[in-house]
């Protein structure tokens, strides 16, 4: 049960919750950066139109064939292909699978410097912890980033490509600016769960908000209080940011208003 | 340009959806000249879009050929100066043909201003100052030079596809391609947009433009193209079309819209 006396031993620890809470938001910082660049190259696989055995579409003369293997071959995009896989996997198993997958087995083995990032960040903990929340989050973010450029109209791609803008131009300053602006809610949304989600490293050791209660419940052995504060300071951290996103929102609508 | 005098020459030029079954082009071979006014009028799935947003490869064609300043643009491999086999830069002769857009496409992010100089400065790597110079005096022309600072919402649609006239001049195409640039209007602004259309006329640019207007076709005009079903049954002066037609699909068109 929670009591004053629990809060006044867990403040004694009060540490251990600044050190969760560095290392909580180095964690979701590096997971959004790294995230938000793989979707992103994740999106542009999708919608990506490189089809390599695309000459096999037409015959010696230079004409489309009918159909057959052929046909079906040269519309391949393998870049496509690979993205969809990615994303469906990693969107249909559980991040503490995956979490333990990357720790286990792909950094099974794989000496890391031993060092400690800010004087107390086991490295070697942290970056698994980082690969595994960022290859999750890319997976979903690409998907809303990829739903984005697919709601802006095709006019606009038609324009720009009709001015002489290359396809990186167009979607550069024509496409992903219109896009980020309407998919900021989602985009804040999946920061947030970041955030959250960042506390299963704990699993792995990463001493984040959730290593810092257990910590504390094996000092005091007492659970409900250090469970209240941590409660509390991830709210801290999770309702600013959707303020802040909603903040950049309204400032990037003005196009909108008459 | 081409020894031939012509600016653009299309031959044997098809286009097929769902294997052949429908022919939206269906062998068309067409050229101009510069200083040409070509104005293409038809029934509704005629072909007559499509023929214009092969013209700078918007639609790729089946088959057939585009030959744009003495270049085949439809050709993946063109010839340079040396004779030396280089990969086509599509996005170059797209630069030399401005294109106006039946719902105008303005980028909905960005200033009158922006939107106009986008492609100066990126494409053709213009100075902000002299891009925003050109676009002012250009803007001025078409009477919206108070308007350059307002965001596309907040403009009618007669001055939105004034602007968006004027973004495609910006990169002094050599031909304007205008796509039934005035569907979309509510009929009150229909004459501010062929008022511009008849002074860029006057003033020797080569045009192709799809519509409806019959008046425009007939006035401004100096040869006009008649398609149906993928075909390009009629072409000759305004007046062999609009007062002397031949084929019976012409007269009966006609009858229909005069």
């Amino acid at each position: 049960m929670l009591s004053a006396k629990g809060f006044q031993a867990t403040w004694k620890y009060i540490e251990l919750f600044k050190q969760g809470l560095i290392c909580t938001l180095s964690l979701s910082a590096l997971t959004v950066i790294f995230g938000f660049l793989l979707a992103l190259v994740l999106a542009l696989c999708r919608l990506s139109d490189i089809r390599p055995f695309r000459f096999l579409a037409t015959d010696r003369e230079g004409h489309l064939r009918p159909q057959g293997f052929l046909l079906s071959l040269s519309r391949l995009k393998p870049l496509d292909v690979l993205a969809t896989v990615y994303v469906e996997v990693f969107r249909a198993t559980p991040m503490l699978v995956q979490l333990f997958i990357i720790y286990h087995i792909v950094f099974h083995g794989v000496p890391l410097p031993k060092f400690k990032l800010f004087g107390f960040i086991r490295f070697d903990r942290f970056l698994p912890g980082v690969v595994a929340l960022a290859l999750n989050s890319g997976a979903y973010l690409s998907e809303i980033i990829r739903a984005g450029i697919q709601s802006i109209d095709g006019g606009q791609t038609e324009a720009a490509r009709s001015l002489g803008l290359t396809q990186m131009q167009n979607m550069r300053f024509v496409v992903l600016p219109q896009a980020v602006k309407n998919i900021l809610p989602a985009i804040a949304n999946e920061f947030v769960t970041i955030i959250k989600e960042s506390s299963i490293c704990y699993t792995i050791g990463v001493q984040e908000i959730m290593y810092a209660v257990n910590a504390i419940k094996g000092a005091t052995f007492s659970i409900g209080e250090p469970l209240i504060v941590s409660a509390a300071v991830y709210f801290c951290l999770t309702f600013p940011t959707s303020k802040i996103i909603a903040y950049f929102e309204r400032r990037m609508s003005r196009g909108d208003k008459r | 340009m081409a020894t031939s005098g012509k600016l653009i020459e299309v031959q044997h030029l098809k286009k097929y959806y769902h294997k052949g079954k429908i022919k939206a082009l269906d062998d068309v071979s067409v050229e101009s000249y510069p200083g040409d006014v070509m104005v293409v009028i038809g029934p509704s799935g005629s072909g007559k879009s499509t023929l214009l947003r092969s013209l700078n490869l918007l639609e790729e064609p089946t088959d057939g050929s585009i030959i744009f300043e003495g270049v085949d643009i439809t050709k993946k491999k063109v010839r340079n100066a040396k004779g030396k086999l280089v990969k086509l830069n599509l996005d170059q002769h797209r630069q030399k043909m401005g294109m106006v857009f039946q719902h105008f496409n303005l980028f909905p992010h960005m200033t009158v201003l922006d939107n106009l100089t986008l492609a100066p400065i990126q494409v053709k790597k213009m100075n902000k100052a002299d891009a925003e110079a050109k676009a002012m005096a250009l803007l001025d022309r078409v009477g919206l030079a108070d308007r350059a600072g307002a965001y596309p919402i907040q403009l009618s649609g007669g001055q939105k596809q004034r602007v968006a006239i004027v973004r495609a001049l910006c990169m002094e195409p050599d031909v304007m391609l205008f796509d039934e640039p005035t569907s979309a209007l509510d009929p009150e602004m229909v004459g501010e947009v062929l008022d511009v259309m008849k002074e860029l006329a006057r003033e020797g640019m080569t045009m192709v433009v799809v519509t409806h207007e019959m008046g425009f076709a007939r006035e401004v005009g100096n040869r006009v193209l008649f398609m149906a079903d993928g075909k390009l049954l009629e072409q000759g002066t305004p007046e062999d079309i609009f007062v002397h037609p031949q084929h019976p699909r012409l007269q009966e068109f006609l009858a229909k819209v005069l």
